[in-house]
């Protein structure tokens, strides 16, 4: 069947109704998509519909987060033995907080900082390969990494806290963690 | 060689793989989604990973991750279980470039044998009869003339995948171009490939399947045949075997073609040949199902071989072991679907926790499940809960056992379409043999059920 058409093949009216919905997207959808970014202290927003999606993220440098973290997760030190909540809830802004950098991907673990560095919340602090290609591991907060857990070379599945961050004292005025 | 295998699979087939990794003395690693964290393969495997969250994309679906978890966990070998990448040519080929067997046909078969609609012609051409159809679907109005020429009532068919997903009866040209999107969409997102064909539609139909099993040597057996023609919305789930609706000697015939037709093919491993059986017993080839399905405990309590051993050894390069005057077809079986899903309202998946369970027991009665009592069903995937499977030396008592079996399931917390069998244990049409694909879609499921009580 040479002359059948093949699905890559695309008629004219659909092209226009690309071009359609491309400008639809860039008048209405990506604005709200902003205001939404900066109100919901997300790092990224991405909606799936039909055949396409978009994805907005924040410029580097920001309040990024690769991916969100889980404070429904305990934070577990390597001797099995749990955090206090406390120190995590902002109610007690005297405190520094802990939380947990977790793998974002399963694969074999590089360490890149080593414990007792100063990072900022979306720093790298460590990459997990994934067949070839490293993944990095970011800091969830503002702090200083108190621990890695995994070796170089040991294998990490995908939520697998793989280093503890303690917190800056937060300022007094109790700024919620952005 | 194959001595630890990375199960990328989820559910009952991921707790299916896990048993015969143990009876071959095979170590198991269950590669699962966050969503899976306390399913019954995660907990009995010998290490599990966690390789994703419950998006299956991101998990079941992704290749890099799955690969990634067979080496860190050092496996040399991959079973894909089915659906998910269990019929994906490209991830077998990644898997064997990364060092490791993938249990299934090796790539290159598997890409030969990877277009529904190519091998309809290919198996056409080694002597099988097949239903008209169309090649690939283009836009919507070369489709509209492709299925013109087929001639309606068509069936649209996505062709990268099987289970019923993005499959649709349509009955004129509107109908096609109102769904042609929704099955695009929904293959793209069962399959990650979203394209479609049309195959005529037999109005009164039966499903007959035939299992095979071919080595890396060329030699092919077949495990005679099972009956899947009890479905709704194209979703199989009730089968038995042998078919009520052939003779012994259809039922020979039929087979001995099948495996004829693959083993000339080039095909490899265990698969299933999917036919339509007309009102007259002719039956058209329709597709082959290249990886081990949900129904195959049905052959396996017939011919007392297991098939899910015997792809892994297959995989793993060792001939078949058995030849054809070594597989019996003994008495009768017939599995049901336990789904977590609500018969009376349109077959709606439910999720939620499973207060209580109890598998029922006794002689000849299996029961593979992946959930236990307090166990939370996750939203995200399939409903299948378990497979209940009972033999009996003839129809008739493999029903008794049956409802026997029914009878002491319970499943508490989450609706199930148990309700539905015990129906079908009871309807005539069943009893008798006599039931075409559409027994449950023609009333609907709930009048059926209706009907049933007041029977």
């Amino acid at each position: 069947m040479p002359d059948q058409p093949r699905p890559g093949d695309r008629s004219a009216d659909q092209r226009a109704a690309d071009h359609a919905g491309i400008a639809r997207l860039a008048d209405a959808l990506v604005p709200a998509l902003i205001a939404r970014l900066g109100s919901a202290s997300l790092g990224e927003v991405e909606i799936h519909e039909g055949d396409w999606h978009l994805r907005v993220r924040r410029a580097a440098g920001g309040p990024r987060r690769e991916r969100p973290h889980r404070p429904a997760l305990p934070i577990v030190s390597p001797s099995g033995a749990s955090a206090p909540a406390a120190a995590a809830s902002p109610a007690d802004p005297g405190d520094p907080r802990r939380e947990a950098a977790v793998s974002p991907a399963v694969g074999m673990f590089k360490p890149s900082l080593p414990a007792g560095s100063r990072v900022r919340a979306g720093d790298r602090i460590a990459a997990v390969d994934l067949l070839g290609i490293a993944i990095d591991v970011v800091a969830p907060i503002d702090g200083t990494v108190v621990e890695v857990y995994p070796q170089a070379g040991d294998g990490v599945e995908y939520g697998e806290e793989v280093a503890l961050i303690e917190g800056d004292r937060a300022p007094a005025d109790g700024a919620r963690e952005g | 060689m194959v001595s630890r295998i990375l199960i990328a699979n989820r559910g009952e087939i991921a707790l299916r793989v896990l048993r015969a990794c143990r009876t071959l003395g095979i170590e198991a690693v269950v590669a699962y989604s966050e969503a899976d964290r306390a399913s019954l393969p995660a907990l009995l495997a010998d290490e599990a990973i966690c390789i994703g969250p419950a998006d299956a994309k991101r998990s079941y679906l992704s290749a890099p991750a799955i690969i990634s978890a067979a080496l860190v966990t050092g496996c040399d070998a991959v079973h894909p279980g089915y659906g998910f990448l269990s019929e994906d040519d490209a991830f077998a080929d990644a898997v064997r470039a990364h060092g490791l067997t993938f249990i299934g046909p090796s790539s290159h078969v598997l890409e030969r044998f990877a277009s529904k609609e190519e091998v309809r012609r290919l198996l056409a051409a080694h002597g099988l009869p097949t239903i008209p159809g169309s090649g690939l679907l283009g836009d919507e109005a070369q489709a509209l003339e492709e299925a013109e020429r087929v001639g309606y009532p068509v069936l649209i068919k996505p062709s990268a995948g099987g289970g019923g997903k993005g499959m649709r009866m349509v009955r004129s040209a509107r109908e096609l171009a109102a769904v042609l999107p929704i099955c695009r969409s929904e293959a793209r997102a069962a399959f990650g490939d979203d394209s479609l064909y049309l195959e005529r539609w037999l109005e009164e139909n039966r499903h007959v399947e035939v299992q095979v099993a071919v080595d890396r040597y060329g030699h092919g057996v077949h495990l005679w045949e099972r009956d899947c023609s009890i479905q709704r919305r194209h979703q199989k789930i009730l089968e038995e075997s042998p078919s009520p609706a052939m003779s012994p000697a259809g039922r020979r015939e039929l087979a001995e073609r099948a495996v004829k037709a693959v083993v000339a093919a080039g095909y490899e491993n265990v698969g299933t040949l999917e036919f339509l059986v007309d009102a007259d017993g002719n039956a058209y080839f329709i597709e082959i199902n290249c990886r081990i399905q949900v129904e195959h405990p049905v052959t396996e309590m017939l011919t007392g071989i297991d098939l899910v051993a015997t792809q892994i050894r297959i995989a793993a390069g060792e001939p078949l072991g058995f030849a054809q005057e070594d597989v019996p077809q003994e008495g009768h079986a017939i599995e049901f679907r336990i789904n977590a899903e609500d018969p009376e309202h349109d077959f709606r998946p439910g999720a939620g926790t499973i207060e209580r369970l109890n598998a029922p027991g006794g002689p000849f009665v299996r029961f593979d499940s992946h959930a236990y009592t307090g166990y939370d069903v996750p939203p995200f995937y399939d409903s299948l809960l378990g497979k209940l499977i009972v033999w009996g030396p003839t129809r008739e008592a493999a029903i008794a056992r049956g409802k026997a079996a029914l009878s002491e399931l319970v499943v508490e917390g989450v609706t199930t379409n148990v309700a539905i069998h015990q129906a079908l244990l009871t309807s005539e049409p069943f009893l008798q043999g006599k039931f075409t694909t559409n027994l449950l879609d023609r009333v609907g499921a709930a009048a059926f059920l209706t009907a049933a009580e007041r029977a």
